[in-house]
């Protein structure tokens, strides 16, 4: 409880010093406010708002809570306590990608999992425990620049291959902000998108995640025996699919081997897969031909070309979590604000910074979200209490792994990092 | 580039009707009426407007076609009129839908892309229009290619606007060719598109306002004429309600509250069931689906479609009974989220969206099935009644041992 008292601290230290550095979100005064204080036991507050930016300054100083969160919709009345009260206005259009709700192949290394029931421990993400079969978990997830990287991309995917070219989208109505721990939001501010409903919401996020397609409306289907599939030249989800099985079909062999065998992604069965690709130069050659449309693989009905198309689909849509688009009345993490579980900075970036931004190791200081970085390269002196602690690269330097008790002396940024997390106590 | 005045006065729901018509459009209604009924062919107009009701009651597929071209804008005015008097969602919905179905079968007979080109300018809906058409994909089976053509495109939002309504896997986002905003559409589904944007336009909420309602009845009642349709139309709804006039009860087990132990998207089904909203094909499935798993009897279900512009009995009891021998399983959560008819974030239902098995978030268990969700209501239904009997159990006994 002493660390969080020393982090509340930081914290605020922090937010007096960067004050005036600190963004207003657009529309302000008609957002709600949420946050968590450093309090135990004491859950989210909602239904806050401020009249100004200095209120939200001041009140930073004054407390810095460990999170802060602000509606993507906008109210006359945000610190209504009901939602009826609000008067409602329009919300903006969100996209949450977090490597939390997708899978990594790191993952496997660095997050750990400890089973509530019996007390097994570890890492990966499965779905119920090996030992007991329970199904309630500790986890400890950890930042690494693959996960990071593989966030980068879904955004990448969704601004690049659908934003902009399927829905019109102007660059700068996109705003993006590194969340502050393992992932990346993408607001987008325009007038016309904040009146949709949420119906009309989970179009859009259909669209892009392509979870919901089906495939006989897009051209697969059977008859007398034969079936044909779809048309890359058939424009929308079509031509992505079919763009995709090309770019996937032109690897190595042994590369689309091991991506049809892999349950993360298509998952068949090697029968299925040695057949596929006895007879993959013959369905190239077919559909680049685009001459007939006739699929026909030894081995491969409907159900299997479902399942290669599904496959695909998981290729090219993005990997969003869902609810936060549809939901109009969600709360997202403030940009500029501290991330109560590492300490790291919520920081917006540019469309065109995307590509280089590195929140692990940036090198620009104006967009570097690890802000306890001590220039005088203080160090500080921890113990561990979690059971066991993956090795983390941070500012590229590679720290541990640690297991429990052991006695660390680390630098500044990376000993707040730990506290945060609640892996580690100060002596 | 202004609309010609020859279509306004063939499509009167327009909004630039307005500007053509100021005179009749912005009248008190009472004027209207007035004005109507000292006209002389009021008599045509009033037959026209009677007959568009009673093809409505008798479950009609489309109005039959009337000579009186010319009228339609006051048929039009007199129709809404009539609506907004009669204050009877199932009446409103039945009107509405079959308007709305005359529409689009006016438009297709036109068959004039420059005609939907300018009801989309007036409808303030954003379009790209094509001419000559472009083609926007092929249909092929084997080596047979079907050009895909179109003189549209219409703007996404526009789109989601008036398609995401109607809850049809085929015009699902998702499976259209949407470029650079717009999403490529055939002239006919864009036909079908405003047909919605009429069927919502007759679509006045019923008011709650019975004090205004009450004068403006009595208001338009003066006139003799008025009046008489007026009753000629309530007469013959009242004879033909009878015939789908089963409102919906629930109640099998003899609870009151049994509305509780159904998922939004099944509330929300039968609210417009009761309401004479048509259902699309795959509200009809799955709430037949739905209602027979939970054993309700064939007559039971059936009564659910009685008050639906197109019912049928005898038909539809032979399709329910067909669906009851072959046993089919209702959509589970995932596929009814995909087809727009998961009702969770509209009802904001807990359950729904923010699963069941722990007080923990992460922890909880995700609700699959809508069937799942009946299970959990009646085991929670279960466990409160318990309490409260051990609760009521243990009070008697405090009293007994303090008596004692
Ligand atoms: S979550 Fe499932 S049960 Fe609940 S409304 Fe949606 S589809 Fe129905
Ligand atoms: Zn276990
Ligand atoms: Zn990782």
């Amino acid at each position: 409880m002493n660390d969080f008292i020393y982090l509340k601290r930081l914290f605020q230290a922090y937010y007096q010093e960067k004050q005036f550095d600190f963004p207003k979100v657009s529309s302000f005064n008609l957002r709600e406010f949420g946050l968590i204080p450093w309090e135990k036991k004491v859950f989210m507050k909602r239904h806050m708002s401020f009249d100004n930016l200095d209120n939200l300054r001041n009140y930073l100083i004054k407390d810095a809570p460990r999170h802060l969160y602000s509606s993507g919709s906008l109210y006359l009345k945000p610190d209504a306590q009901d939602m009826k009260n609000k008067e409602y206005q329009g919300c903006d259009f969100i996209i949450d990608i977090d490597v939390d709700h997708f899978y990594t192949p790191c993952k496997d290394q660095h997050d750990l999992w400890i089973c509530r029931d019996c007390g097994e421990e570890g890492t990966g993400m499965p779905k119920i425990c090996p030992k007991c079969k329970g199904s309630k978990f500790t986890k400890v997830s950890w930042v690494c620049d693959q996960c990071l990287d593989a966030a980068k991309n879904e955004i990448t995917k969704l601004v690049f291959n659908f934003l902009i070219p399927d829905f019109g989208i102007d660059e700068k109505h996109l705003k993006i902000a590194f969340s502050g721990h393992r992932g990346y939001h993408l607001k987008i501010e325009s007038e016309e998108l904040r009146k949709l409903s949420s119906e009309e919401r989970r179009e859009i996020v259909d669209y892009v995640t392509g979870e919901n397609i089906n495939f006989e409306i897009l051209g697969l289907n059977e008859r007398s025996n034969i079936i044909s599939g779809l048309l890359e030249e058939n424009i929308g989800w079509s031509q992505k699919i079919m763009k995709k099985i090309i770019e996937v079909l032109n690897r190595p062999e042994s590369v689309i081997e091991t991506l049809l065998l892999d349950k993360n992604h298509f998952g068949f069965n090697s029968n299925v897969v040695t057949s596929f690709l006895k007879y993959k130069n013959d369905f190239l050659d077919l559909i680049t031909k685009g001459e007939r449309n006739v699929w026909a693989i030894e081995g491969f009905g409907l159900i299997n070309w479902r399942k290669l198309l599904r496959g695909m689909v998981k290729q090219v849509g993005v990997k969003i979590d869902e609810p936060v688009s549809i939901d109009i009345h969600r709360l997202i993490r403030y940009p500029g604000s501290l991330h109560g579980k590492t300490g790291f900075k919520v920081q917006e970036i540019e469309l065109n910074e995307l590509d280089d931004f590195n929140p692990l190791d940036e090198f620009d200081e104006k967009l570097d979200p690890i802000v306890f970085k001590s220039k005088k390269k203080l160090t500080q002196k921890l113990e561990i209490v979690q059971n066991k602690l993956p090795i983390s690269k941070i500012k590229g330097e590679s720290f541990g792994p640690y297991v429990k008790g052991e006695k660390i002396e680390v630098p500044h940024h990376f000993a707040v990092f730990l506290l945060c997390k609640e892996v580690a106590k100060t002596n | 580039m202004s609309i010609p005045t020859d279509l306004i006065k063939r499509f009167p729901w327009l909004p630039s009707l307005k500007l053509h018509y100021s005179d009749i459009a912005d009248k008190l209604p009472s004027e209207f009426i007035t004005d109507i009924f000292s006209k002389s062919d009021s008599q045509q107009i009033s037959e026209c407007v009677f007959i568009i009701f009673k093809s409505a009651f008798n479950n009609l597929e489309d109005i039959p076609k009337m000579k009186e071209d010319n009228l339609t804008v006051y048929v039009y005015i007199l129709l809404n009129i009539l609506v907004y008097a009669l204050n009877n969602k199932l009446i409103t919905n039945r009107i509405a839908n079959l308007y709305s179905k005359n529409v689009y079968s006016k438009m297709e007979k036109d068959n004039s892309e420059s005609n939907l080109y300018y009801i989309c300018l007036d409808l303030e809906l954003r379009v790209n229009f094509y001419d000559p058409p472009i083609k926007f994909g092929n249909k092929m089976l084997k080596d047979n290619r079907e050009k895909q053509v179109t003189n549209f495109a219409i703007y996404y939002i526009d789109y989601l606007k008036l398609a995401s309504n109607l809850r049809d896997d085929y015009r699902k986002l998702a499976h259209n060719p949407l470029q650079n905003g717009y999403v490529y559409i055939q002239n006919r589904n864009l036909m079908r598109l405003i047909q919605e944007y009429v069927r919502n336009k007759i679509i006045i909420e019923e008011t709650e306002d019975k004090a205004s309602l009450k004068s403006f009845l009595e208001e338009v009642l003066k006139n003799q004429e008025f009046k008489e349709l007026y009753e000629k139309i309530n007469s013959i709804w009242t004879k033909r309600k009878e015939d789908f006039d089963f409102t919906f009860k629930i109640d099998i087990t003899g609870k009151t509250d049994i509305l509780k132990l159904y998922p939004p998207c099944v509330i929300e089904i039968l609210k417009k069931a009761e309401e004479g909203q048509n259902l699309v094909h795959h509200e009809r499935l799955f709430i037949v689906w739905f209602l027979l798993s939970l054993d309700y009897p064939v007559e039971k279900v059936v009564d659910v479609f009685s008050t639906l512009p197109d019912f049928d009995r005898e038909k539809t009891i032979y399709q329910v009974a067909y669906a009851k021998k072959k046993k089919y399983v209702p959509y589970q959560c995932s596929t009814l989220q995909s087809i727009n008819l998961c009702m969770k974030e509209k009802y904001k239902d807990k359950l729904c969206l923010e699963g069941y098995g722990s007080v923990e978030p992460s922890e909880r268990k995700k609700l699959k099935h809508p069937l799942a969700y009946v299970r959990i209501k009646q085991y929670r239904d279960e466990k409160e009644e318990e309490y409260l009997k051990n609760k009521a159990k243990r009070v008697l006994e405090e009293s007994q041992k303090q008596n004692e």
